[in-house]
């Protein structure tokens, strides 16, 4: 096999909530192109393993792109240069023999700092269960074709409910915003029927606890969606705001 | 519904932003009518000295227009100094490096720097009130007088003319109105995606009309002081 | 066979009617006692978050458990293609006897009739639940759900939502489940490990639990513990599953005298994208859908090293299409997984590695056009390209086989209670509905029938007729078991030998692929069974944890997993061993017919092999499930 790339990274290392965190340098000499962006760090933590030193401690789970446990700013972009691609579908061979590249966990008041690159977002948990749901018990449901739903609507619907609550949107928005996440909740149950009861309840609840998890405003800057690895829309934001003011009228 | 109260919804982010965006596009529409009077300068003294007479003698109007105007502007600036604020709290540890990841992104310099342009343009805003509504000629003063026919009403034409005459006033002026078109290319489109109504239909268009709006604004203000510096006219 | 050993309590009565009988028989809880009983799930995939929601909708306590930071990220959320549901929307004669007969032929003849009858009927309600919770499923224009087809059945049954169909469903579960902690009835504990099971009395009572933040050993009591923790494919090392799955929570409920029935059973997908060197750290499957289009083939010549498009037509081997000439590419799983392996074993895999076959979408593309082709597989065409760098429009994609689901798993009876008392198994943690493989689309719908719409019922049966005494925390059997657990976690971290726990994960992962693989024989799993051992022994000699026990580390969670994956590797190669004939999934060399097909022995393994621990260093002792088929006929399967 031909011979991988020679990295250079600066990775934050942090150990524990309440400490002091600093990024460190290290150097990896023989990197595939192959690799995923997790998996030179596997690497990375095994050479450090090797040599005594305690591993860099990331989250990540199904590593194909779509449990969203996978985070990392890199170089200054949430989940890395490529488009609508999680961290853990990245791979090495965009990166040049020599390159620098620095990687920092998600940083945001509300995603708290765990250890090195692991933050806690459970912020977003709170906000799923202040409205992010149908509310209906198991066992009393109409047959699944009992009310038509649009196509279009279906879809525009669908679009929204593809997030896979990874939270780089708040970690790139200048202003560290959930706008996004909770927008595309919001967008999905708006869509459907089925939504319908309690939109206004679920618009007004949601938000407010959006607002005490302490996350920022949106000032529509856009970036969450050009880091969104599910390209998921700003328009999901307006229709939030539109949700957001019709509940609090009502 | 309403497990909320309004004063909850009050402080909320979502209506902060609305705030802004309905203020915001009230104070457009005024510095959009504001620069197309200052054209009038162009036309001569006596076009734009009647037109500002005019102007404040619309009463009761004028004072309803004004506190309105007022009320726009400090509901703007607050609103704009507490999210810019509560922002900074909401990411208390910065990156070493954040970079933005292109397009689709809506991120500009315009983007990023609202707050600052919007303290500088605060700033010029008094000076400017200073400089002109109240400056010269606001209490009767001879020098500063033209005529309307028979009567007597202040000559606003005289103290641009003689303002802009100064370099640092000039470019001032320009470079401020310059922040005006920065403000105004994020701030219009913005707006409107704060008030909800983003649809990707239109919201092209109004992406669009923002930068147009932006330039011809800034430019628009810029004719009175270029042509008085440069003796244009 | 010892009935009293192995009571499945399948109910009496014609199979149609089974399940209603026994709902009719069953204990119901009053509102007021489901108050006072405390039910712990641990997981939170399809089948732990609906479980944990429709509970405490009927009103029990619910502690939930999840090794994630969150509920949402559980591995069923990365199933792509779809969910089953005998609802006949397309008129094209589907019914629940159909599904149900098509899941015990696809299983290989060695699932439970009953129990499969009951996820059939159940599946229509799991479609009805998931669009009432607003899951986005494909719709027609005129606004009615949409269907797909799958391998290996006759009609269109298949619900999904794009490609993102577990997903979907994972958060209609999770949305449930957050509201009940909304509503105060769930307390959620993320980031937390079950390591042990408590039982007192012989009665499952409570669970101990790492916090994977803090490294704390915590205490649980219970009145009912639900074990939803997924299937242990990861013994493999490489394979679909995510990389915190595993199966320390149902190992150690083994060990705790819970039955592990086959374990050997697991399922290859043919469809993945190969292994590109030693750092890989886990495998991509794609959907196979994408047999409809695409041809597989290898060169004809083993060792060819030019380009694919370099091999002229005549010089490539269409091995599915030339070996079944009826079903061509779309054959079963473990078909295509197996001629896949044979092919590249004689030398003539592709790719760097050797261990991969193309899939070529020339003549699709020559056929239909560019555009067709993008419409159907764009987003998987896409993830390949992501992956690997090769564009498939242009290139055959590589693919070869990887680990992908267990159908094995804990023994349950017919309520899902495992032979613990009040110790229940849901999911692809239990062995019950699957057999020997497992069909396309029905993982979901396993997961949401037992959470949703078995479990809610059955526990009554236990809770009800139980008399449970207060438990606590202080009980002598939480501090040994926390004792036990401590002295292994001080051992872990004190050896700093020379190995990580990567190295020998790797190291058992392939001598599980090579002797427990795709395709098995006697010596292979002799073999196995000699070197897995020597291996269990070099790791709690020679392994190297960095770190401590007060705080988040990976690695020592990784290496308890890795342990019990030592283990229990060592009873899948000696269940394989003792199953003496090739069904579904699991493929003995020995048996086969003469075309090399899959040759079961019905007369003497008709049964689910359960293993029972006998403690450490002993061999289980197996018991056996037979299994009566009354309503489907048994046959050889043939795709020719």
């Amino acid at each position: 096999m031909a011979k991988g790339i020679k990295l250079h990274l600066k990775v934050w290392r942090q150990a524990g909530p309440n400490e002091k965190g600093s990024l460190q340098a290290y150097t990896l000499n023989d990197v595939s192109e192959h690799m995923s962006f997790l998996e030179m760090l596997d690497v990375l933590n095994e050479q450090i393993i090797q040599e005594g030193g305690e591993p860099v401690e990331f989250d990540n789970d199904c590593r194909e792109g779509i449990c969203g446990m996978c985070s990392l700013v890199i170089n200054g972009i949430a989940h890395g240069p490529q488009k609508r691609t999680a961290t853990c579908q990245l791979h090495m061979r965009h990166y040049k023999d020599g390159d620098t590249i620095t990687v920092e966990p998600f940083r945001a008041k509300g995603f708290p700092v765990i250890r090195d690159l692991v933050v806690d977002r459970s912020s977003f948990d709170r906000i799923i269960a202040a409205g992010g749901y149908v509310s209906m018990n198991a066992g009393n449901a109409p047959d699944g074709n009992a009310i038509p739903i649009s196509k279009e609507k279906a879809d525009l619907s669908m679009d929204a409910a593809s997030c896979i609550g990874c939270g780089a949107c708040v970690a790139a928005c200048p202003n560290a915003s959930a706008a996004l996440f909770v927008g595309a909740k919001i967008s999905q149950y708006s869509f459907l029927p089925q939504g319908e009861p309690e939109r206004d309840r679920r618009a007004v609840r949601m938000v407010e606890q959006m607002d005490e998890e302490g996350f920022g405003n949106c000032s529509n800057h856009g970036e969450c969606e050009a880091v969104c690895p599910k390209g998921i829309s700003i328009t999901n934001i307006a229709r939030m705001r539109r949700e957001y003011l019709k509940g609090v009228i009502s | 519904m309403a497990s909320h109260s309004f004063k909850t919804a009050f402080r909320s982010t979502i209506f902060k932003k609305f705030s802004m965006a309905l203020t915001g596009l009230f104070l457009v529409f005024f510095v959009l009518i504001h620069m197309s009077g200052n054209l009038l300068f162009i036309v001569g003294p006596q076009a734009f000295n009647e037109y500002a007479h005019a102007l404040v003698n619309l009463k009761p109007f004028i004072y309803i227009i004004e506190a309105v105007l007022l009320i726009a502007f400090i509901v703007h600036i607050w609103n704009g100094l507490t999210i810019s604020t509560g922002n900074k709290k909401a990411r208390p540890n910065a990156y070493a490096q954040l970079k933005s990841a292109g397009a689709p992104s809506k991120k500009t310099i315009s983007s990023t720097t609202m707050i600052v342009t919007g303290m500088i343009l605060f700033a010029f805003l008094i000076i400017h009130l200073i400089s002109f509504k109240f400056g010269p000629g606001f209490n009767p003063d001879p020098s500063y007088t033209a005529m309307m026919g028979e009567e007597p009403i202040r000559d606003l034409y005289k103290l641009v003319k003689e303002k802009f005459a100064s370099p640092l006033y000039a470019f001032g002026y320009i470079f401020t109105m310059l922040l005006l078109g920065y403000h105004l290319r994020h701030g219009f489109w913005s707006a409107f995606q704060s008030l909800g109504t983003n649809h990707p239909k239109y919201s092209g268009l109004i992406y669009t009309t923002g930068i147009v709006l932006a330039v011809v604004i800034a430019f628009g203000f810029l004719v009175v002081p270029v042509s008085v510096y440069f003796k244009l006219v | 066979m010892n009935k009293k050993i192995l009571d499945s309590k399948i109910p009496d009565g014609p199979i149609e009617r089974k399940w209603d009988i026994h709902k009719n028989n069953i204990k119901v809880v009053s509102p007021a006692n489901k108050r006072k009983f405390n039910v712990l799930v641990v997981g939170t995939g399809l089948a732990g978050a609906s479980a944990a929601a429709s509970l405490a909708e009927l009103g029990y306590h619910v502690k939930t458990f999840c090794i994630q930071d969150s509920p949402r990220r559980a591995h069923s959320i990365a199933a792509q293609g779809g969910i089953n549901a005998a609802k006949n929307y397309q008129n094209d004669n589907d019914s629940v006897f159909r599904l149900f007969y098509d899941t015990v032929k696809g299983g290989d003849f060695r699932a439970r009739e009953a129990n499969v009858y009951r996820l059939a009927q159940l599946s229509t309600n799991i479609i009805d639940q998931c669009v009432a919770q607003g899951v986005p499923f494909a719709r027609e224009y005129g606004g009615l759900l949409s269907n797909r087809s799958f391998g290996g059945v006759l009609v269109s049954r298949t619900f999904y939502a794009r490609g993102q169909t577990g997903q979907q469903l994972l958060l209609g579960a999770y949305g449930s489940l957050m509201r009940q902690v909304d509503l105060g009835n769930v307390e959620l504990l993320a980031r937390r490990e079950m390591l042990d099971l408590i039982t007192i009395d012989g009665k499952a009572r409570g669970i101990l639990v790492r916090n994977l933040i803090s490294g704390e050993i915590e205490r649980y009591e219970g009145d009912a513990v639900l074990l939803c923790t997924g299937g242990y494919g990861n013994v493999y090392y490489l394979s679909t599953n995510a990389k915190n799955s595993n199966a320390t929570a149902a190992w150690r409920c083994y060990k705790k005298g819970a039955y592990f029935a086959n374990p050997c059973f697991t399922q290859i997908h043919p469809t993945c994208i190969p292994v590109s060197g030693d750092y890989q750290s886990k495998l991509t499957l794609m959907s196979e859908s994408l047999r409809n289009d695409g041809r597989v083939w290898v060169p004809k010549e083993p060792g060819d090293k030019r380009s694919a498009r370099d091999i002229p037509e005549s010089e490539r081997d269409y091995y599915l299409e030339r070996k079944y000439p009826s079903f061509g590419n779309l054959v079963p799983r473990d078909v295509a997984s197996r001629n896949a392996k044979y092919a590249c074993d004689e030398g003539k895999g592709v790719g760097e590695t050797k261990l991969a076959v193309y899939l070529d979408f020339a003549d699709a593309i020559k056929r239909l056009g560019e555009n067709t082709i993008r419409d159907r597989y764009g987003n998987l065409f896409e993830m390949y390209e992501r992956i690997t760098g090769e564009n498939p429009y242009q290139t055959p994609m590589r693919i070869y086989p990887a680990v992908h689901y267990t159908m094995g798993g804990l023994w349950v009876d017919y309520n899902l209670m495992s032979n613990i008392p009040g110790l229940f198994v849901l999911g692809e943690a239990n062995f019950s509905d699957h057999g020997a493989n497992r069909l396309g689309a029905s993982a979901l719908m396993q997961g949401l029938a037992d959470g949703y719409f078995i479990i809610p019922y059955t526990i009554g049966e236990y809770l009800g007729n139980e008399t449970l005494d207060a438990v606590s925390t202080d009980d002598a059997a939480f501090k040994e078991s926390e004792d036990k657990i401590k002295d292994d976690t001080k051992k872990l971290l004190s050896m700093k030998g020379k190995r990580s726990v990567t190295e020998f994960h790797r190291e058992l992962g392939l001598t599980m692929w090579d002797k427990v693989g795709m395709s098995r024989s006697e010596d292979g799993l002799k073999e196995a069974l000699k070197k897995i051992p020597d291996l269990k022994e070099e790791f709690w000699k020679n392994v190297n944890v960095p770190g401590s026990g007060e705080t988040l580390n990976k690695n020592l969670e990784f290496a308890g997993r890795m342990a019990d994956f030592l283990e229990l590797g060592e009873l899948m190669a000696l269940d394989a061993l003792d199953r003496k004939e090739s069904c579904g999934g699991h493929f003995r060399e020995e048996y086969q017919t003469p075309e090399g097909e899959a040759l079961r022995d019905d007369k003497n393994f008709a049964y689910s092999a359960v293993w029972e621990y006998q403690g450490e260093g002993k061999k289980p002792k197996l018991h056996k499930e037979n299994l009566e088929f009354e309503h489907v006929k048994l046959t050889q399967r043939s795709y020719k």
